[in-house]
């Protein structure tokens, strides 16, 4: 048997959060967290979490196991369990919904304000925009963020002032728009970047390094996005 | 509604990996540095008051333990400080910030730390 132990809070029924120990039987296989909570679900039809594609590709179930930020549908128990138990919480910092269901508006506001997306004031050529091998491999190790919000989540920075600094994944976006010799707008990026607070809040923690499932380096990008800050007011 | 929303934002239930906690040792430390300067102040200027003031502050530095032991762990705290903000360095050079590189970092200057605290150890007492 494997002794869960959940955040539980509803809104309506409950002034404070708590925890809920579930007692599951896990039949001696390995499951992962998010099989886990699935079993957990069956017996408490009121828990609350998200998932969707349950296979560490749409960013959903980001959640703290045992201490950690992690997604729970590519977590196996044998990676977090010990002595027979399991804390699940809701990714810390954020405000929770309810159990392990958090909002995530405030990382949402920071990714949009790094302006994801290719900006080019160049005419659009007949074909695509072509880079050469060399130019996209500098985008290898950003592209694949599926932004779960597990690495800015953990990050102390980002605990202390989540509405100024930009936090490790929208930094990570920042730097892979920053390093796409598709996009021309680099000036402007870096102007918005450039105060206290976006970039360099960051102390080189490393917990987002450390969280992140898809196994990035925020703070390698942010590394760059500083030197191109600091060459740019030279 | 949104403001009556909790947060989960318990430290105690978190684990802190070892370069995280280098990080926020480093921070500590420089505080303790920071206060601890009152003291070194303090004798410092006792120490200046003339040939009397002088060799009370040496009396007190060689005989009173207390004296001593703020002495040391100020010493360990600069040595601590100093090499966690070497490390800092280098890793703004670019070097060190993959996750198995900076958890050597990190074991070299707790490593480094116990060095240099049996070093200043020796010194003081």
């Amino acid at each position: 048997m494997l002794t869960v132990s959940i955040y539980r809070y509803h809104p309506e029924l409950d002034a404070k959060p708590y925890m809920q120990d579930f007692q599951i039987d896990t039949g001696g296989k390995d499951l992962m967290v998010l099989d886990v909570l699935n079993l957990l679900k069956i017996k408490d039809r009121g828990l609350a979490y998200r998932r969707s594609c349950r296979e560490g590709v749409c960013g959903s179930d980001g959640m703290n196991i045992n201490g950690t930020n992690g997604l729970a549908c590519i977590t196996p128990l044998s990676k977090v369990v010990k002595n027979n138990k399991l804390t699940l919480r809701p990714l810390p910092a954020l405000p929770v919904i309810r159990d392990l269901v958090i909002d995530m508006d405030q990382f949402y506001k920071q990714y949009k304000k790094v302006k994801p997306f290719l900006l080019n004031d160049t005419p659009a050529p007949g074909i695509e925009r072509l880079q050469s091998p060399e130019e996209r491999a500098k985008l290898d190790g950003l592209y694949e963020c599926i932004l779960c919000a597990c690495c800015s989540t953990a990050c102390p920075s980002f605990w202390w002032n989540p509405d100024r600094f930009i936090g490790p994944a929208g930094l990570l976006q920042a730097y892979r728009f920053l390093a796409d010799s598709r996009d021309t707008a680099t000036e402007e990026r870096l102007a918005d970047l450039d105060d206290p607070f976006s970039v360099f809040r960051c102390h080189g923690i490393m917990n987002c390094v450390t969280v992140c499932p898809k196994g990035l380096n925020p703070t390698k990008a942010i590394g760059h996005i500083r030197n191109m800050l600091l060459t740019r007011a030279t | 509604m949104s403001d009556k929303r909790p947060v989960n934002l318990d430290l105690g239930t978190f684990t802190h990996p070892l370069i995280s906690m280098v990080s926020i040792c480093h921070r500590i430390s420089g505080v303790i540095l920071f206060v601890g300067l009152i003291f070194l102040f303090n004798l410092f200027d006792t120490s200046l008051e003339g040939a009397s003031g002088f060799t009370s502050s040496q009396t007190l530095l060689q005989e009173n333990f207390f004296a001593q032991f703020i002495t040391w762990g100020l010493l360990t705290a600069l040595g601590f400080h100093f090499s966690a903000g070497i490390k800092h360095l280098v890793m703004d050079l670019g070097h060190g910030e993959e996750l198995q590189a900076a958890n050597n970092a990190a074991k070299f200057v707790i490593g480094l730390t116990v060095i240099l605290a049996i070093l200043a150890g020796v010194w003081v007492w």
